[in-house]
């Protein structure tokens, strides 16, 4: 699993993708810290988290999931890894967490505008961390599900795609029936910013990203036997 | 060893391989020979666990491939079709990956890396980009990948494609070397190279094995005719009647009429004799003076070809030679 985690976290930046999906990220981040905490004088950091969620993780988790197993698909390259003596788990596990790492390394860099805040005013560690969480949970809940996407086809543009419609069609189909909000995974995460911790919501994160992990195993190893 | 039982292969209606049986003993090079579509890559890719088979089993060194995955694949070292490579790592970064991936234990992982480079001539580029490289070069990479951690298995799908003439002999004389050590199976389309280098051949046409046998025995089990090809003067034009002169001769037929005089000729007789010696004594009296006097051989190309259209019209009865 590590032998794949860090050749993964090794070409997001050996490639441009992983500084763009940083770039990105920091920079809706920032835009939406002059928004929210700037233009308002406010204190607050749940409602940047929030907006960076809702938009920025949008840009960056197709960006970051699509060529997982779509580019080594279109390359031959997973003959590389399925014949190797790695388990389909090591391989799938080792190519979120490097996803996963992306995101926590944005995490980190975010906090440059929490020390910022900090020298006019207190800001409140607890609600910032469970925030931070929070948003980590809905980070890994969209990776998985990008990855999902992209083990399912070799073309990297539909992969991004699915995961984008994936990730914004429950924003809309709520006003069609109020049940959709349950793969809406924004809907999620607004406890967290106020500094709640949501038992429900952090269960079913965790459950999306368990089950599309999973998915993503059954659907490679299923590949062996129709291949 | 690799033992491969009744193994099927099928794509929905489509039978890619059909129930075929063969071992490859420890140390042995076998070669892998079929027209396109045959199902070679298919049987390649089942014996290295990238795909299942419908039916059978495959075992390598005691091993099933579908029951102990992790012990199978250890002990074999593929280089697939097309040369599947990670274009944004360099030579020695990917050979690096590879060895990780091939669970090569750390102390000597560095050592081994070395090796291989070294082995297959790597040196020189070890450094750059895997995209910047030749296509010669990618090759090599990707044979690179398939002989880290010295396993017993060593599986090549067209291991020559693409290579000037120069490489293709290296590589060739790189593989004969590892058969010393190792069990290879190797696919080809370019059958010299296969009688080359194989100590064994299995033919394979529609998913099915035609023939397994060594080069030798399959050119001459194929072989129906004995042709001798001569290039003589004859200024009286005595071959003509030549088949009189030697009754077991069956057919005399002009090829060539060279300027300078000499003509060649295609001499046939039945593959059990051996019209050399006699035409030697015979020709001088025939005031005819030979050039040039030599038995054609068969190729593997012939009994190749010979064995696909005899596979084709259905006359399977080539299995047992």
């Amino acid at each position: 699993m590590w032998t794949i985690f860090k050749k993964e976290l090794k070409t997001y930046f050996l490639s441009p993708i992983g500084y763009v999906a940083i770039g990105v990220f920091m920079l809706m981040y920032s835009i939406f810290f002059y928004l929210t905490t700037i233009s308002y004088g406010s204190i607050y950091m749940g409602d940047l988290y929030y907006a960076t969620a809702r938009y920025g993780l949008l840009l960056i988790i197709p960006l970051l999931t699509m060529r997982m197993f779509s580019e080594e698909r279109k390359n031959g390259t997973e003959q590389l890894l399925l014949t190797s003596p790695r388990s389909v788990t090591s391989i799938v596990l080792g190519k979120f967490l490097a996803a996963a790492t992306v995101i926590l390394i944005t995490l980190v860099l975010s906090l440059i505008y929490s020390v910022i805040i900090s020298f006019f005013g207190s800001v409140s560690i607890s609600t910032l961390i469970v925030t931070m969480v929070g948003f980590f949970l809905v980070a890994i809940a969209a990776i998985s599900i990008g990855m999902f996407a992209s083990s399912i086809t070799e073309n990297q543009v539909i992969a991004s795609i699915i995961t984008i419609g994936v990730l914004v069609a429950p924003w809309f189909l709520v006003d069609i029936s109020t049940a959709f909000s349950s793969i809406d995974l924004m809907d999620k995460f607004l406890k967290f910013p106020s500094g709640l911790v949501s038992i429900a919501d952090t269960i079913s994160l965790v459950s999306i990203t368990i089950m599309c992990i999973l998915l993503t195993i059954v659907l490679i190893k299923r590949r062996k036997t129709v291949k | 060893m690799i033992e491969v039982k009744n193994v099927t292969k099928k794509y929905g209606t489509i039978v890619a391989v059909d129930n075929i049986s063969f071992d490859v003993k420890d140390g042995e090079i076998v070669g892998f020979l079929g027209p396109n579509g045959a199902g070679k890559s298919t049987t390649m890719n089942m014996i290295t666990g990238f795909i299942e088979p419908t039916n059978g089993q495959i075992v390598i060194n005691g091993n099933d491939i579908s029951r102990k995955p992790k012990k199978a694949k250890k002990d074999i070292g593929y280089m697939p079709e097309n040369v599947p490579l990670y274009y944004e790592l360099t030579a020695r970064e990917f050979v690096k990956y590879m060895a990780e991936l091939k669970m090569v234990k750390r102390d000597i992982r560095k050592q081994e890396v070395d090796r291989v480079i070294k082995e297959v001539g790597l040196e020189e580029v070890q450094n750059k980009l895997i995209r910047n490289l030749s296509r010669g070069y990618k090759q090599r990479v990707s044979l690179a990948g398939a002989l880290i951690g010295n396993p017993d298995v060593i599986i090549l799908d067209e291991p020559t494609v693409g290579l000037d003439p120069k490489q293709i002999t290296e590589i060739r004389s790189l593989i004969k070397k590892l058969g010393r050590k190792h069990t290879v199976i190797l696919s080809s389309h370019i059958l010299s190279e296969i009688s080359q280098i194989c100590e064994r051949v299995i033919i394979i046409n529609k998913g099915k094995i035609i023939a397994i046998d060594t080069p030798e025995n399959l050119e001459k089990a194929t072989k129906e005719k004995n042709n001798i090809s001569i290039i003589v003067e004859d200024p009286k034009d005595n071959m003509k009647t030549l088949k009189e002169k030697i009754k077991q001769i069956e057919s005399v037929e002009l090829i060539k009429d060279n300027n300078d005089g000499t003509k060649q000729y295609m001499v046939t007789c039945s593959s059990s004799t051996d019209l050399r010696k006699k035409l030697f004594e015979v020709l001088p009296k025939e005031e005819i003076v030979i050039f040039e006097l030599k038995k054609v051989e068969t190729t593997l190309e012939d009994a190749f070809i010979k064995l696909i259209d005899t596979a084709k019209e259905g006359k399977n009865n080539v299995d047992n030679i």
